[in-house]
């Protein structure tokens, strides 16, 4: 009955028989193998699937595939392959690192494209305006933007692809991305693949019982049906294995809407024909506890046996008398502060693919941020030895710490195990969004005092963070927020207490900063109130408490070196003075709109928390010559590819060129930790150091070098220049090892820390990375809304390995720190999609001037310290304090939204 | 998404034919039915597609009106309505992004009446005429509540006609990402009266904001309406925003539409 659709695809005659109905973005990916259409969200909201039709750039998703009839469509691939534009766009993406993961980048580009054939050289408005359909969540759009514009003048800088530590070169795999080639969790299975639907709980907390499951499962095209039974060993994960207590398939009871109970195996039209009601489940609502008060009430529902009062553990830090030093204060200021679940939004929703390879091994494709610790949850969930086990993570379209918790793997081993062929499973972004972990929302109690001259006298937190349905990384927030609460300063008198509550909610997990940018939010906004009680001006307050080196950190540790949140807060200063002068002028003429300026400062500690985390890496030398890079920290858009291999290279002394580059995979790679805590230029970067100098130190041996010798190496050849001689180093006549090397060295490094005592007194982290943000914002008094004008962050990176790619960290994290200072709020059942969960988009963003501190970290690679997280832990707190000096009123819940802000304004007008 | 059928007329006569079966639907641009049928909000058998008919495309002057094909475009409308009628223009060109614009057309966002589209504001104040296959409806009569209007089954939308005003300006309070009119103020102002619309306020869908229209028709200042208020009783309240916060936008955008009008 399907007609017959005819059209051109980037130029070639296309016929298809598309499904009645069926997208134009399925159609372009499954039945046209264009994966570089990306599918984001199917409700032309996130425009990563936008495509040219007829010239005019449209979502594909919202095209059923018959409107194409007769009509011209263009993609990523044959833009750049055939519109000299496109190829422009291409070059600049990769000059200005405008693709971090890559997700968005195919609709960034096609659009930009689009823009670019109709107006050549674009001004900023009207780039930002052309892109304003396209979500980005890595890059904070500015670099996009630029790069279109640069694109347009066949301007801009070209960067070179070679480069040492402390070098802007492009990233590594920057060209697979702009031309869309990269693969990610649902570009690798092969079309008609069987497929997986999950059956999810549409209630926040229910019992329910199966119906005739046998019957069901024998309907046609059903190859399985799946649920708690059917697991082989332990149906239950967890992120940190002694709070492990998220079951793969509920039982009985669901503890979260979106808790998946079920999962129906079939082949894709199969799956097509099924209706959800069509499954026989039946359910029960029961009463579920919404947020840190019902959840601490009295006789309130309880989600965990053995957790009583949905209490799933607490943490404590504290050194001096906090009690004693604010009772003596002769200045106290204290709040309650607030904020809300904020979901990662990652571009890419959670996908992946899953076979038994021929010697009855599973291997799982998969976006994630941890393949080790999956391949050992999956040997859990399996009761299977993890030797069987291969995990080959895909590209990842954006992470942020949701995709270090497992999402489809189980459901794709479980499926792939019972049918014994190949499966694939991508979540449609209500289910990622109802489903995957989230930020904690955070109800804290902060009391501070100071002595007349300034000095900080006395600080007591107090923290409830809804850690949802399951523990994830709900300890870790618990552990983190206490070492961090006091920020970057010195405080002799410290209480830092956080508890980690459950509710029937979405697990909250790891996002970008693991509860510290909630805590910063409280801290740095009361020390903006506190200097204005003293008198004080905001930057001098904080410099004088600044922490320095040789002076004790809450938990009692001391750095000698690389304390470099003084050097942050100094490169602030002029331009605080500047707008600070320029925002009085503005408001002094008086109307509806006033100006702020806000600052805050924050820190971060790199690597886990009084834990052991190392990190391996191996290379060797091949009897062909290739000098191969084992490299296993994961690339989640962030730049681990490009970073750690210039750390290598540097320490080899080769060229990036002459490497190659084995990417993670468990069966190749040895473990490089998870992608998470700011910790793989870092740790695996040291790792990546020691392996290159060993092997570096074996070659130099080879050839009775000194280690002043220069490798000559590339095609194949490596020679040794020393003393004006050349050794040459002929591989193939080595002895070579299984593996086929004839040198290789492998390497781990693994932070040196102290467990934390009952007072939270010990070393947790063996760097710190720092920073400073300044905020400039103008608020429409009569609506309450918030523009932000213009950024300016500095980042004490210890040394930045990559300039380039170093202030694209810093963009992003600003640019998710103004989402959830600004509008970012998840709520279970009523934001579950990319319209009513607002994420900022390209007009959102403001201008930001990064300023890289390089304060060299002595245990770092080269002095690198880690970056990720610290871009966003003092953004929400900078921007609340920039509001609260535009309009005098002080927000104290996150998001500020033009709702809240204006109520708030109207109370004070009263 | 499951199966439906999609017929494509070429002429208004094939798509009511098409529209006469059961469970059939007009699908204008499909920016907005596309995404509810994936969630199945709706589920008809079988989709008219209505943007093979070249009758419904394009605008065109007609004495002192503005007439504007069902089929068209936002993009076409904010490009080539800028000289005849510039503050439909501009609403037009605010309307979502690009991808948005190159799809969705005014006949689809007038026949599905979102309570926080832009365009019914515009057709509302401009006490437009909707011309469908079978009637002219005034605008007054054609919006009947939230995602509710005066068409009848199989009924399609072919035109709009625009009186156009001395002096107009949409004021919408855009939502971040979106850029649905969290609330959207047109205010038109005729020879014989001004007449105000309201969008994204009311759990009624758009509404005239008579209290308004007869202050302005006095005096046509932003300072006229200072003593109103409107009252947030049926106000939309939800994530973005309670009744109380709507009521008050409803003021000062009313307020800054007359001002840029």
């Amino acid at each position: 009955m399907a007609e017959r659709t005819r059209f051109t695809l980037n130029g070639a005659a296309v016929e298809i028989a598309a499904a009645p109905g069926e997208r134009l973005s399925r159609v372009l990916r499954e039945r046209l193998g264009a994966r570089d259409v990306k599918v984001g969200c199917e409700a032309g909201d996130c425009g990563a699937c936008t495509v040219l039709l007829d010239g005019a750039p449209v979502c594909a998703c919202l095209v059923p595939a018959q409107r194409a009839q007769g009509r011209r469509v263009e993609t990523l691939s044959g833009l750049v392959a055939q519109d000299p534009r496109a190829r422009a766009l291409a070059e600049s993406f990769q000059d200005f690192a405008a693709a971090q993961c890559g997700f968005c980048t195919p609709g960034m580009m096609v659009a930009a494209t689009a823009l670019l054939r109709e107006t050549p050289a674009p001004d900023e408005a009207r780039v930002q305006e052309a892109l304003a359909g396209v979500l980005c969540r890595c890059t904070g759009y500015r670099k996009i933007v630029a790069a279109v514009m640069a694109a347009g003048r066949r301007a801009g800088r070209r960067r070179a692809a070679e480069g040492g530590v402390g070098t802007a070169i492009r990233r590594i795999d920057g060209a697979a991305k702009v031309e869309g080639r990269e693969a990610f969790g649902d570009d690798i299975a092969p079309p008609g693949t069987l497929e997986i639907r999950l059956v999810r709980s549409p209630h926040a907390h229910a019992a329910f019982t199966f119906g005739d499951l046998e019957t069901f499962a024998a309907r046609p095209g059903i190859e399985a049906v799946l649920t708690a039974r059917d697991i082989p060993g332990l149906n239950r994960f967890g992120v940190i294995p002694a709070f492990a207590d998220q079951p793969v398939f509920a039982e009985r009871l669901a503890r979260f809407r979106g808790e998946a109970v079920a999962a129906i195996v079939a082949a894709p039209e199969a799956l097509r024909a099924l209706a959800a009601e069509d499954f026989p489940v039946t359910w029960q609502e029961l009463p579920a506890v919404q947020g840190l008060a019902e959840a601490t009430a009295p006789g309130a529902p309880q989600l965990h046996e053995g957790r009583p009062g949905n209490l799933l553990c607490e943490g404590l830090v504290q050194c001096g008398d906090a009690p004693a030093a604010l009772a003596a204060a002769d200045v106290v200021v204290e709040g309650v502060f607030e904020t809300s679940f904020v979901e990662h939004a990652c571009i890419e929703p959670e996908a992946g693919f899953a076979r038994i390879d021929g010697e009855g091994r599973l291997e799982v494709h998969a976006c994630t941020q941890a393949p080790m610790m999956d391949r050992e949850a999956l040997a859990r969930i399996l009761s299977w030895p993890v030797e069987r086990i291969r995990i080959r993570p895909t590209a990842v379209g954006g992470g942020f710490g949701t995709k270090l918790d497992l999402s489809v793997q189980p459901f794709l081993a479980l499926a792939a195990i019972r049918t014994g062929r190949p499966v694939r499973l991508a979540y449609s972004r209500a289910e990622s969004m109802q489903s995957t972990t989230k930020r904690h929302p955070a109800r804290i109690h902060l009391t501070v005092g100071a002595a007349r001259d300034g000095r900080l006298r006395g600080f007591d937190f107090t923290g409830d963070f809804d850690t949802g349905a399951h523990a994830s990384w709900g300890p870790t927030v618990a552990d983190r927020v206490p070492v961090h609460a006091s920020g970057p300063y010195r405080v002799a008198d410290y209480r830092a207490r956080t508890r980690a509550i459950h509710t029937h909610a979405p697990p909250a997990g790891a996002f970008r900063g693991f509860g510290v940018p909630q805590a910063a939010f409280a801290q740095e906004c009361l020390f903006d109130e506190l200097a204005a009680k003293l008198g004080m001006d905001a930057l001098e307050f904080r410099l004088l408490n600044a922490l320095d080196e040789g002076a004790a950190t809450v938990c009692g540790q001391v750095f000698e070196r690389g304390v470099g949140i003084r050097a942050c807060l100094e490169a602030l200063r002029p331009g605080w003075a500047a707008e600070c002068a320029a925002a009085e002028d503005f408001n002094a003429g008086g109307g509806r709109r006033r100006r702020g300026v806000g600052l805050a400062a924050g820190w971060y500690g790199c690597g886990n928390t009084s834990q052991s985390g190392p990190s391996t890496i191996r290379a060797g030398l091949r009897a062909d010559g290739a000098l191969v890079l084992h490299q296993g920290a994961v690339d989640i858009g962030q730049g681990a590819n490009t970073v750690i291999a210039q750390i290598f290279a540097q320490a080899l002394g080769v060229p990036l060129s002459a490497l190659t580059l084995v990417g993670p995979d468990t069966d190749l790679t040895p473990d490089a930790g998870k992608t998470s805590a700011s910790r793989q230029t870092f740790v695996s970067g040291n790792a990546a150091r020691l392996a290159g100098e060993a092997l570096r130190a074996r070659i130099l041996r080879l050839a009775n070098a000194g280690p002043g010798a220069r490798l000559i190496a590339g095609g194949g050849r490596l020679g040794v220049l020393d003393n004006g001689k050349t050794h040459e180093i002929n591989p193939a006549r080595l002895p070579a090892d299984s593996e086929g090397y004839v040198l290789r060295a492998e390497k781990s490094w693994d932070p040196p820390t102290r467990a934390l005592d009952e007072n939270g007194q010990g070393a947790p982290y063996a760097q710190y990375g720092y920073g400073a943000q300044l905020a400039v914002v103008e608020v429409d008094m009569a609506l309450g809304t918030t523009r932000v004008l213009r950024m300016a962050a500095a980042h004490d990176v210890g040394r930045a390995i990559n300039p380039l790619l170093a202030e694209g960290q810093v963009e992003g994290g600003i640019a998710q720190g103004l989402g959830m200072a600004l509008m970012e709020e998840y709520v279970p059942g009523r934001s579950e999609n990319l319209h009513d969960y607002l994420i900022p988009t390209a007009g959102d963003v403001p201008p930001v001037e990064v300023m890289i501190i390089e304060e060299p970290d002595p245990l770092g690679p080269y002095g690198a310290k880690g970056l990720g997280e610290h871009a966003l832990v003092p953004t929400a707190a900078a921007l609340a304090n920039a509001i609260a000096a535009a309009t005098g009123v002080r927000p104290r819940r996150l998001p500020i939204t033009p709702a809240r802000l204006r109520a708030l304004i109207r109370a004070a007008e009263k | 998404m499951y199966n439906f059928e999609i017929e494509r007329p070429g002429t208004i006569e094939e798509a009511v034919a098409a529209l006469a079966a059961e469970e059939a639907q007009a699908l204008g641009g499909g920016q907005t039915l596309i995404p509810t049928l994936k969630a199945r909000l709706a589920a008809p058998a079988k989709l008219v597609s209505l943007s093979g008919i070249a009758e419904l495309k394009g605008l065109r002057r007609e004495g002192d009106r503005l007439v504007i094909g069902s089929g068209t475009t936002h993009a076409e409308v904010a490009r080539e309505a800028a000289e005849a009628y510039p503050a439909l223009a501009a609403l037009a060109g605010g309307i979502g992004d690009p991808a948005v614009r190159n799809r969705g057309t005014i006949g689809g966002s007038l026949a599905n009446n979102d309570p926080s589209a832009c365009y019914p504001a515009a057709v509302l104040a401009s006490g437009a005429t909707v011309i469908t296959s079978t009637r002219e409806i005034a605008a007054d009569d054609f919006f009947q509540g939230m995602f509710t209007t005066a068409l009848d089954d199989g009924e399609i939308i072919t035109s709009v006609s625009f009186p156009v005003p001395q002096a107009a300006s949409y004021q919408k309070f855009e939502q971040p990402a979106s850029r649905f009119a969290l609330v959207g103020v047109f205010v038109a102002k005729f020879a014989d009266g001004v007449r105000v619309a309201v969008t994204g306020a009311s759990e009624d869908g758009v509404f005239r904001w008579s209290e308004a229209e007869a202050a302005l028709s006095e005096d046509f200042s932003a300072d006229a309406i200072s003593g109103l208020s409107v009252s947030p009783e049926g106000m939309i309240g939800d994530l973005h925003g309670t009744p109380e916060y709507r009521a008050h936008l409803v003021k000062v955008l009313t307020g800054r539409a007359v001002a840029a009008a």
